[in-house]
C-alpha cells in the first residue's frame, strides 16, 4: 500500500509555518494525493477516547427526540470553540464555564416543568397506581430508568439508578409532590456530565489484538451524532445492547437506517453549518448606511439558502460534492432577492430560481453566506474571501497578519488617492515584504469575487473604476467568478479537504499522523463513488477506524479514562 | 366658484419645472447610462415602488403672509371667541375647558341633531376656515391643464399655471404647515398599510423615449424596509389584481424626465386604523429618472371633493381590516377628534373643498366636482410579480372596503 501525502493543512502545521513564503512552498508540494485508489481499509488506528460536549444543535435535537419537539429550551448557549477548522473538534477541548452550568440548569428546569406538567404518567404504567402526591418507588424507578437510558445514552448503573431514585424520593419529601420529586431527579440527570458530555468508553478489540475500540453504547452514540446529529434512538440503543453493532450485518442495517432517516439531513446541515463557519453570523455586522438591506432576516436566510442548496444537491440528488461550486440555481426568498437584485415570486417561503446572470454568479462561494461573512462591515475583502477559500474549502491554514501590519493604505482615503479598486490597494499594500507572502496566497482567489460587494450584491465598478476579477488559483488562471468557480470545482484538494473535515467531524478530533493511510483510503473511496457525500459518510460509519481507539500505549496518560472516572465520581 | 375647465381638459405637454430640468442636466454628465442597459431595466421593463409621498404644498403661512386673516380654527377656538365663550371670573380652568367642550359639541351638531363631521352638508359654511386667497405664491406642483388662470399659483421658477387648489384649501391650516401633522401619511405607507407600484414597459432609452407604457398599481405587499426604516430598492412585490387598483396609460421620456398621459387611478390611505380610498382622476407623473433608477417628481391630478373630504376630514366611508365599514363611533370620533387636534371644522373643510374645486364639472349643475391635488413622490427600483395574491396590505385586505 502506498502512503500518500497529507493534506496541505497538516503539512503546513507540521512544518510550523509562521510566514507564508514557506506555506506557499508547502501548498505546492503537498497539494496532491496519490490519486491511487486504496481498495481495502487500512488497519484501525484510532485516536484517544474523548469527552465531547454536546453542541447547541445536538442538545436541542436530543431534547426534542427524547421529550418531544414541543418541549421548550430556554437557555443561552456559549459560543463553541473552533479548533482545526471545526467546532465539532472544539467540543472535545472546550470546558464548561459557570455560566454554561447555570444555563444548562435553567434549560433542564424548563424541560422538567414541561415534561411533568401534563399527563406524564400515561407513559409509565408503573405510575398508574401511585397515591396522590406520595412518593412511589416503582413509579420513580420506571421514570428514572427510561429517561436515564435515553439521556445517558446507555443503561444506568445500579449506583446511578439508586442515586436518582433517591433524588426523586428526597425531592418528593421536600417539595411536596411526586411530580416535583421526579423533576428534581430529571434536572439532576440533565445537568450530569453523562448527558452534557459524550463520554466515550473503550474496550479491547478482539478482532485486532493489541488495539482498542469504542464499547457498544459509545459506538451507538458516535454513529448517531455523526449520522443524525442527535442521540441514539430506541432501536439503535437496542441494537447496541444486543451487540448487533459488532456484526457486519447489524452495523450495516443500523447505518443504512440512519442514513435513510429524516435525521440524516440534519446531520448534513450540522456538518456544513460547522464547516462553513456559519456560527460567525452571530457576530456579523454590516454598516447600515452602506448595506441597508442587511438585517437578521437576511443573515438567517443566507445560511438557509446555502444549506438548502447543499441538501438538495448532496442528499436529495446524491450529487457530486464539487458541483456545489458551480451551482447555477439556488433557493431564494424576497429578503435575499433584494441583495441579489433578483425577482422572487414567493411572498413568504422559498423558491428555487436560477441565479442571476450578473457576473456569472454561480456556486456557494458566490452566495451571500460566503460573500457577506468573509468581508468587512463596509466593504468587500479579497483577502478575507481568499483566506476563507483556503481555510474552508481547501483546508489550508493561512497565518494571521503580523502584529505590526499597517492597513493605512486600505483604510485611509488620504493615503490611497487614485487607488480606486481593492486590487489597486492590495497591489500597493503588497509592496510590504512582510505582507506579500500571505497575500500572494489569499488575494488571487478573493479577487475573483470582487464583482460582489461586502454584502454580495453584484457591481461592475468600484469607486467608478471597472473591476478586474481575474485571478489564479494554484496555477489555474481565470478571468471572472465563473472561472474561479470552475477552478475550485476542479481543484484536487477540494474533495480531499471535505473528506478530512467529515472524518474530523465524525470523531471529534483532528486526524492523527498514523491515520494518513486511512485518510487516503477514504479519499480514494470518495473519488471512486463520484464524490458523493452520503456514500462517504456510510464508508466512514462502517469502517473499523471509525470506532477505533488508540491503545493505552499510545495514550500513556489515559486522559479520557481519568476524566471518565472523575465524571462518575461527581455524578 | 370656478368651473372654467372642461371635462376633456387639455393637458400641458412640456411644462417641466426648473428643478426637474436641473435634475435632467445632472443626468447628462458624461458616462451616464442612456441606453436601457442599466440593472433596473430588464427586457425593456422597469418597475418601481413609491418610497416617499407627500402633498406638494406652498410656503409656511407665517413666513409668506398667505393667511392675513389668521389661521383656521377649531370649534372650541371659535366658541371661545364669543362673549359667552370667555372664561368667567372664578371659573376654574377645568370647568372652563368642559364648558368650551360642550359649546363645541353644540357647534358641531346640525339643526336636526346631525354630527356635522358625518353630515357636513347639514351645516353652514365656517367663516373661520381660512384659505389662501392670493395666487402670487410659489407653490410645489406642475401645470395640469396648460393654462395660467387667476387661481393658478406660481411655480418654483416664477412661471404661472400651477394647478394646486388643494394647497389653497389647506394653506391656512396649522396641520398642513411644513411642521404640521397632516402631511405625514407617508408613515402609514412605510408601516405597510398600502403602497404604490409603477411599471414602465417598452423602455428603449432611459433618457429619451417617445413612447413607454405606464402602469400604476396598488401594492398588495407591505413595502420592504431597512432596519433604519428606509425603503429598500430591488424588492419584489405583487400588485393587487382587481382592476380598480390598476391603471394603465402611456408616457414619454425627454431628457430623463418621464411625463405620462392622464389616467384615473385609485390609491389608499390609513387614518386611525381605518382604511380609505385615495382616488386621483386624470393622474399623471412628471418625474425625473436618475441613472440609479430613482424617480423624483410629481404625481398629480384631481381628487373628487367628496373623496377628499372623506380621506382628509370626515372618514365617513373608512373601513376596518377585512373590508367592513368601520363602526360609526370610530369614524365620527376620529373625525371630530382630528378636527379638534388639527385645528379645523368639518363643515369649513367641506365647503372649502367645494368652493375651490376646479375640474370635472357636474353636467347638471355645472359645479366642479374635483380639486387639483399634487403629490411630491420618490420611487426606487423594484420587481413587480404578476400573480393572484391575497393582499397583505391592510388597506387592501378583505372585501367591500367601506362600500
Amino acid at each position: 500500500m502506498r502512503v500518500a501525502s497529507l493534506p496541505a493543512r497538516i503539512a503546513a502545521a507540521a512544518i510550523g509555518v509562521c510566514l507564508c513564503v514557506p506555506l506557499l512552498v508547502a501548498l505546492v508540494g503537498c497539494g496532491e494525493h496519490t490519486g491511487r485508489a486504496v481498495a481495502v481499509e487500512p488497519d484501525p488506528v484510532g485516536g484517544p477516547a474523548l469527552l465531547r460536549r454536546l453542541t447547541e444543535s445536538q442538545y436541542r435535537a436530543t431534547v426534542a427526540q427524547i421529550f418531544g419537539p414541543e418541549v421548550p429550551i430556554v437557555a443561552r448557549f456559549e459560543p463553541g470553540l473552533r479548533t482545526d477548522g471545526l467546532l465539532a473538534v472544539g467540543t472535545s477541548e472546550a470546558g464548561l464555564s459557570a455560566f454554561s452550568i447555570e444555563q444548562y440548569d435553567a434549560a433542564a428546569n424548563g424541560v422538567a416543568d414541561a415534561v411533568l406538567g401534563g399527563e406524564w404518567s400515561k407513559d409509565f404504567p408503573a405510575c398508574a397506581s401511585r397515591s396522590g402526591d406520595a412518593y412511589d418507588a416503582a413509579c420513580a424507578s420506571a421514570f428514572v430508568t427510561k429517561y436515564g437510558l435515553e439521556l445517558f445514552r446507555r443503561p444506568l448503573t445500579d449506583q446511578q439508578l439508586q442515586r436518582y431514585q433517591q433524588a426523586a424520593k428526597e425531592g418528593t419529601a421536600k417539595l411536596g409532590s411526586l411530580e416535583e420529586g421526579l423533576k428534581y431527579a430529571l434536572v439532576g440527570m440533565m445537568t450530569a456530565p453523562q448527558f452534557l458530555l459524550r463520554i466515550e468508553r473503550s474496550e479491547d478489540d478482539p478482532d485486532h489484538p493489541g488495539r482498542r475500540r469504542l464499547d457498544d453504547y459509545s459506538s451507538a452514540a458516535r454513529l448517531s451524532y455523526f449520522l443524525t446529529n442527535s442521540t441514539p434512538d430506541a432501536e439503535l440503543l437496542r441494537a447496541a445492547g444486543a451487540g448487533e453493532l459488532r456484526t457486519s450485518g447489524g452495523l450495516v442495517r443500523q447505518v443504512d437506517r440512519l442514513l435513510a432517516s429524516p435525521g440524516y439531513e440534519q446531520a448534513v446541515r450540522a456538518f456544513f453549518r460547522d464547516m462553513l463557519e456559519f456560527d460567525l453570523f452571530n457576530d456579523l455586522a454590516k454598516d447600515g448606511e452602506i448595506y441597508p438591506a442587511f438585517n437578521s432576516e437576511v443573515a438567517e436566510d443566507a445560511q438557509e439558502e446555502t444549506l438548502r442548496d447543499i441538501v438538495k444537491l448532496l442528499v436529495t440528488e446524491d450529487g457530486d460534492y464539487r458541483d456545489l461550486f458551480t451551482l447555477r440555481e439556488s433557493y431564494m426568498t424576497r429578503a435575499l432577492g433584494v441583495i441579489y437584485r433578483q425577482p422572487v415570486s414567493s411572498r413568504d417561503g422559498w423558491e428555487l430560481a436560477p441565479l442571476s446572470s450578473d457576473g456569472d454568479r454561480i456556486g456557494i462561494q458566490g452566495q451571500i453566506s460566503f460573500l457577506a461573512l468573509h468581508a468587512h462591515p463596509g466593504r468587500s475583502s479579497p483577502t478575507l474571501r481568499g483566506k476563507a477559500m483556503r481555510n474552508v474549502f481547501l483546508c489550508q491554514d493561512v497565518p494571521d497578519p503580523p502584529a505590526n501590519v499597517t492597513f493605512g493604505i486600505e483604510q485611509d482615503p488620504t493615503k490611497n488617492g487614485g487607488l480606486l479598486t481593492a486590487r489597486d490597494r492590495l497591489v500597493a499594500h503588497n509592496t510590504e515584504p512582510a505582507c506579500a507572502g500571505c497575500h500572494k496566497i489569499m488575494d488571487p482567489p478573493g479577487l475573483g469575487l470582487e464583482n460582489y460587494d461586502g454584502l454580495g450584491t453584484y457591481r461592475s465598478l468600484e469607486n467608478g473604476a471597472p473591476i478586474d476579477s481575474s485571478g489564479n488559483l494554484d496555477g489555474v488562471a481565470y478571468s471572472d467568478a465563473a472561472g474561479l468557480a470552475q477552478a475550485l470545482h476542479d481543484h484536487p484538494e477540494v474533495p480531499n479537504c471535505l473528506v478530512s473535515r467529515v472524518y474530523s467531524f465524525a470523531v471529534g478530533r483532528d486526524i492523527v499522523w498514523k491515520e494518513r493511510s486511512y485518510l487516503d483510503y477514504l479519499i480514494a473511496d470518495f473519488e471512486a463513488n463520484g464524490y458523493r457525500l452520503p456514500e462517504l459518510m456510510r464508508t466512514i460509519a462502517l469502517s473499523d477506524n471509525f470506532f477505533a481507539i488508540e491503545s493505552p500505549a499510545d495514550d500513556p496518560e489515559n486522559i479520557s479514562q481519568l476524566a471518565l472516572a472523575g465524571a462518575q465520581g461527581g455524578s | 366658484m370656478n368651473n372654467r375647465k372642461p371635462d376633456n381638459m387639455r393637458f400641458c405637454e412640456s411644462s417641466l419645472r426648473t428643478s426637474l430640468a436641473a435634475l435632467s442636466l445632472l443626468l447628462a454628465v458624461p458616462g451616464a447610462a442612456a441606453q436601457a442597459n442599466v440593472p433596473w431595466v430588464r427586457d425593456g421593463e422597469a418597475a418601481f415602488v413609491v418610497s416617499h409621498i407627500a402633498y406638494a404644498l406652498g410656503p409656511e403661512a407665517a413666513d409668506s403672509g398667505t393667511c392675513p386673516q389668521g389661521m383656521t380654527r377649531n370649534l372650541q377656538e371659535i366658541a371661545a371667541m364669543t362673549t359667552e365663550g370667555r372664561q368667567r371670573a372664578g371659573e376654574s380652568d377645568a370647568d372652563y375647558a368642559d364648558r368650551l367642550k360642550a359649546a363645541a359639541k353644540v357647534l358641531g351638531t346640525g339643526p336636526g341633531g346631525e354630527d356635522l363631521c358625518m353630515n357636513p352638508e347639514a351645516g353652514k359654511p365656517d367663516p373661520y376656515f381660512r384659505t389662501v386667497q392670493r395666487s402670487d405664491v410659489r407653490v410645489d406642483g406642475i401645470d395640469l391643464d396648460g393654462e395660467a388662470s387667476t387661481d393658478d399659483f406660481l411655480g418654483e421658477d416664477g412661471s404661472a399655471g400651477i394647478d394646486n387648489q388643494w394647497y389653497r384649501v389647506v394653506g391656512c391650516s396649522r396641520s398642513y404647515q411644513p411642521a404640521g401633522q397632516s402631511n405625514s401619511f407617508n408613515i402609514s405607507m412605510l408601516t405597510g398599510s398600502w403602497g404604490i407600484l409603477v411599471r414602465l414597459r417598452g423602455v428603449d432609452d432611459i433618457r429619451n423615449d417617445e413612447h413607454v407604457d405606464v402602469d400604476f398599481y396598488a401594492n398588495a405587499d407591505p413595502i420592504r424596509l431597512s432596519p433604519a426604516r428606509e425603503p429598500l430598492a430591488y424588492a419584489s412585490y405583487s400588485p393587487h389584481s382587481e382592476p380598480r387598483y390598476r391603471a394603465s396609460t402611456t408616457g414619454s421620456i425627454h431628457d430623463g424626465v418621464l411625463t405620462t398621459v392622464p389616467v384615473d387611478a385609485d390609491f389608499q390611505n390609513e387614518v386611525n386604523s381605518m382604511y380609505l380610498n385615495r382616488p386621483l382622476r386624470a393622474a399623471r407623473l412628471e418625474v425625473s429618472i436618475s441613472a440609479d433608477g430613482e424617480l423624483d417628481g410629481y404625481l398629480a391630478g384631481y381628487t373628487p371633493v367628496e373623496a377628499m373630504y372623506d380621506m382628509a376630514y370626515g372618514y365617513r366611508n373608512g373601513w376596518k381590516l377585512g373590508g367592513e365599514l368601520a363602526p360609526l363611533r370610530l369614524r365620527s370620533g376620529s373625525a371630530n377628534g382630528a378636527a379638534f387636534v388639527l385645528g379645523h371644522t368639518c363643515t369649513g373643510a367641506w365647503y372649502a373643498l367645494h368652493d375651490n374645486a376646479d375640474a370635472f364639472p357636474d353636467p347638471a349643475s355645472g359645479k366642479n366636482t374635483a380639486i387639483s391635488t399634487q403629490y411630491r413622490i420618490q420611487a426606487i427600483p423594484a420587481f413587480i410579480i404578476e400573480q393572484q395574491v391575497t393582499p397583505k396590505s391592510p388597506a387592501l385586505a378583505g372585501e367591500g372596503r367601506g362600500e
